[in-house]
């Protein structure tokens, strides 16, 4: 888990905060209802969404748990996440008919300022999935990204996407975190 | 969820009469093989500990030292590469009080320490010592009797390390036997090999190990229904109408492996949307043509998937290569990877590592839809009388060709259920038989394929 | 020669680094880290082990082959779990095609350490 922590002083203040704390929340709405168009378009152009399966390694090991170019769940640009997007709105996509119940909760969001106009936000997040009778799958993780203002509001660069599980205890995984 | 004994009602009941689980001539199979726990433990025994097993791709351990630990069956395995090159395996239990060796996914070690007592043990099991040792010099301690249990043989075809743990099987060429001749096609297109990109992608599916395994032996029926949105979603088309074209397609099996494979060169390469990878495989079609033959070249990256028996498989094109390792007969745990030619240019190997997990993982486009349809397969078994229906497998019974020099037993068409049967023919005949020297010899490896 | 020094070839030195050789007081490892020569009692003070069968770590660590504790060559000092008590060193001079151990007088860096240490080999 990348333990690097930007400088107390450099923290949005409380007003961006709340701003960007609130896109947050309704990118886990927009997650929740299944609004897949309205969610891409919360990405950059040049989005990086990465989570990385977390390997088992000892902690003299110089490859870590979490490493670029390894096993990932999403490792994905623009164009990965619209062709997950257009299997989800497919009529044929029979894993998602009858639909999934989403819930993604979403807390302790912190944001830096970055480069101009750009922010480094951390939160964490638990997301919990329930599909017919009793199929219950839930995911806790950390996600470190970088907020770009867009328009009146912002648009996500980059995502990283810590979770805990090595095994993913999930026959899939669908929907984004 | 880990399956015990007990979970299973039906396993204080005797295991039924093997015979009367299988009718294949006719086309017919019990249901009780995805759900009674007495025969799981049977597999246990009689597929898992007797069969070789997939356990790692020469490239996961290049140095001496090096380590990964997986499972074959149940068991949990340490496999190390040695200092003069060989590899063994080892179970990852420390022979003292049984606890855990090595707890991490891979590594490089100079010794495998267990955290309870100290014992320790070098990379080709012996024990070394203890914490404490001079506890033990009175006791007349021997530390020769105590080393890490091995398993009973190891070996390796173009780079893919299996392993067993009966000390009586065959050896692995003769295992692989005319599997062999296909498994060239993608594993040895160039004489450099492949290797394992990236890492490996562990998930759960809730499903009987063989529903897996058999749709990756010979169900090139269901990717046009289950993978339709999968296919629009990554090429703008449903998936193409492979059994209006039987004469360009095939299954071949041979003692429980299967590959069924369309002669397409490309087709499942395609499915990645990158145009670079099928661009790759096109110019590499001829090289491989002069190499080995004609026939082969087109399977390299074609619409097409194989399992080797019991439970390792893969989708060449795709290049995605997993084991479904058993967790009780209502789960299994699936370890992912990605294999690409160690000669490919290293832009090539990036694509087919992101491509193949965006397509087969957990969270792939094609993938997705098949974890439900394992799950409840297995699941719906749950009821009484549900369990006692029969399940049908009689999908191109009469497609057996002859005289065409391919080794293995070869049917036209790779929409079939022949290569399933012959799958649960091999199960059949080992969960039968109390020891290798009484599984019948169905098909014996022809000469070409050595 | 007296049996209280140890003569040893250079030619006999293993290049790996680490060498056993035995004397009157029982094995003995032999080190040469950048030209220097060093050596100590062959046994872990931790538990049974061959200090020579290990590895040299960082250029002047010396780490038991059996659980991976280290100990500082030049002073004998133990650096790494599980290592606790010190290594006896003893004093090496350089004749030229030879090394002359004495196995009655420490090393130069061990006397700086100040320990008393106890016996292992």
């Amino acid at each position: 888990m990348n333990a690097s922590c930007a400088a107390a002083d450099s923290a949005v203040d409380i007003t961006l905060h709340h701003r960007i704390t609130q896109f947050l929340y309704r990118e886990a709405r927009l997650l929740d209802g299944e609004c897949w168009d309205d969610w891409l378009a919360l990405m950059a152009d040049d989005i990086h969404y990465w989570m990385p399966m977390p390997e088992n390694r000892r902690r003299a090991d110089s490859m870590k748990a979490y490493e670029a170019g390894r096993g990932a769940l999403f490792d994905d640009g623009l164009l990965d996440l619209s062709r997950r997007v257009a299997r989800f709105k497919q009529p044929s996509a029979w894993a998602e008919d009858p639909p999934t119940r989403h819930v993604h909760v979403v807390s302790g969001v912190e944001a830096f300022h970055a480069a101009a106009g750009e922010y480094i936000v951390h939160s964490t997040f638990v997301n919990y999935r329930s599909r017919g009778e009793r199929d219950n799958d839930s995911l806790v993780g950390r996600r470190q990204d970088l907020l770009r203002v867009h328009a009146n509001d912002f648009q996500l660069a980059r995502r990283t996407i810590y979770i805990t599980q090595s095994v993913l205890l999930a026959k899939n995984l669908n929907t984004f975190l | 969820m880990t399956a015990r004994m007990a979970d299973f009602h039906t396993s204080w009941i005797e295991a039924p009469k093997l015979e009367r689980l299988m009718d294949l001539e006719n086309g017919r199979m019990s249901r009780l093989v995805f759900q009674h726990g007495g025969l799981y433990e049977q597999e246990l025994e009689r597929i898992f500990a007797r069969c070789w097993l997939f356990v790692a791709h020469d490239s996961q351990i290049p140095k001496a030292g090096d380590y990964i630990t997986t499972y074959m069956g149940q068991d949990n395995v340490i496999i190390v590469r040695q200092k003069d090159g060989s590899v063994k395996g080892f179970l990852n239990s420390c022979p003292h009080r049984g606890n855990k060796v090595c707890f991490a996914d891979a590594g490089n070690a100079r010794q495998f320490i267990c955290n309870y007592h100290g014992w320790s043990f070098a990379i080709d099991g012996r024990l070394k010592g203890m914490h404490a040792s001079e506890a033990f010099d009175s006791t007349g301690f021997d530390p020769a009797g105590h080393g890490l249990h091995p398993v009973a043989q190891i070996d390796s075809y173009r780079g893919l390390i299996f392993a067993t743990l009966d000390p009586h099987a065959p050896p692995l060429a003769e295992y692989l036997g005319d599997m062999r001749y296909y498994l060239d096609a993608v594993f040895d297109m160039d004489g450099e090999g492949t290797e394992f990109v990236g890492g490996c992608v562990k998930s759960v599916i809730r499903c009987n190990w063989k529903l897996a395994a058999e749709n990756f032996v010979g169900d090139a029926l269901h990717a046009g229904w289950t993978h339709d949105s999968g296919a629009r979603a990554m090429v703008g088309e449903g998936v193409g109408e492979l059994h209006k074209n039987p004469q360009q397609s095939y299954q071949v099996n041979f003692n429980g492996h299967g590959w069924e494979f369309n002669q397409d060169i490309i087709g499942n390469c395609a499915s990645l949307g990158d145009k670079e990878l099928v661009k790759y495989l096109y110019a590499l079609q001829p090289h491989v043509a002069g190499r080995l033959d004609e026939f082969r070249s087109r399977m390299i990256g074609s619409i097409s998937s194989c399992t080797l028996f019991p439970n390792t498989s893969f989708l060449p094109g795709q290049n995605t290569f997993r084991t479904w390792h058993p967790r009780g007969p209502q789960e299994i745990e699936v370890h992912i990877w990605t294999f690409v030619n160690k000669s490919a240019p290293p832009d090539i190997k990036e694509r087919w590592r992101k491509g193949s997990m965006l397509t087969f993982s957990p969270s792939g486009v094609f993938e997705m839809d098949d974890g439900e349809n394992w799950e409840y397969a297995t699941r719906t078994n749950e009821g009484y009388l549900t369990r006692q229906q029969d399940l049908y497998i009689g999908l191109g019974g009469n497609t057996r060709v002859y005289d065409t020099g391919l080794p293995g037993n070869v049917h036209q068409g790779q929409v079939n259920e022949a290569n399933q049967r012959a799958f649960y023919q091999r199960w059949l005949d080992l969960m039968g038989s109390a020891s290798w020297a009484e599984v019948p010899q169905r098909d014996v490896p022809a000469e070409a394929s050595v | 020669m007296s049996q209280s020094v140890l003569e040893i070839n250079k030619n006999d030195l293993s290049p790996e680094g680490v060498s056993r050789f035995e004397s009157a007081l029982g094995p003995i490892a032999v080190y040469e880290l950048d030209g220097a020569y060093y050596a100590t009692q062959d046994g872990c003070t931790h538990a049974r082990a061959s200090l020579s069968e290990g590895e040299i770590l960082d250029g002047e660590l010396i780490e038991c082959p059996v659980h991976g504790g280290t100990f500082h060559i030049p002073s004998g000092r133990a650096v790494g779990f599980p290592c606790k008590t010190p290594l006896r060193t003893y004093k090496v001079s350089d004749a030229g095609a030879t090394l002359r151990i004495d196995l009655e007088c420490e090393a130069a860096a061990a006397c700086v350490r100040g320990e008393t240490h106890v016996h292992g080999a």
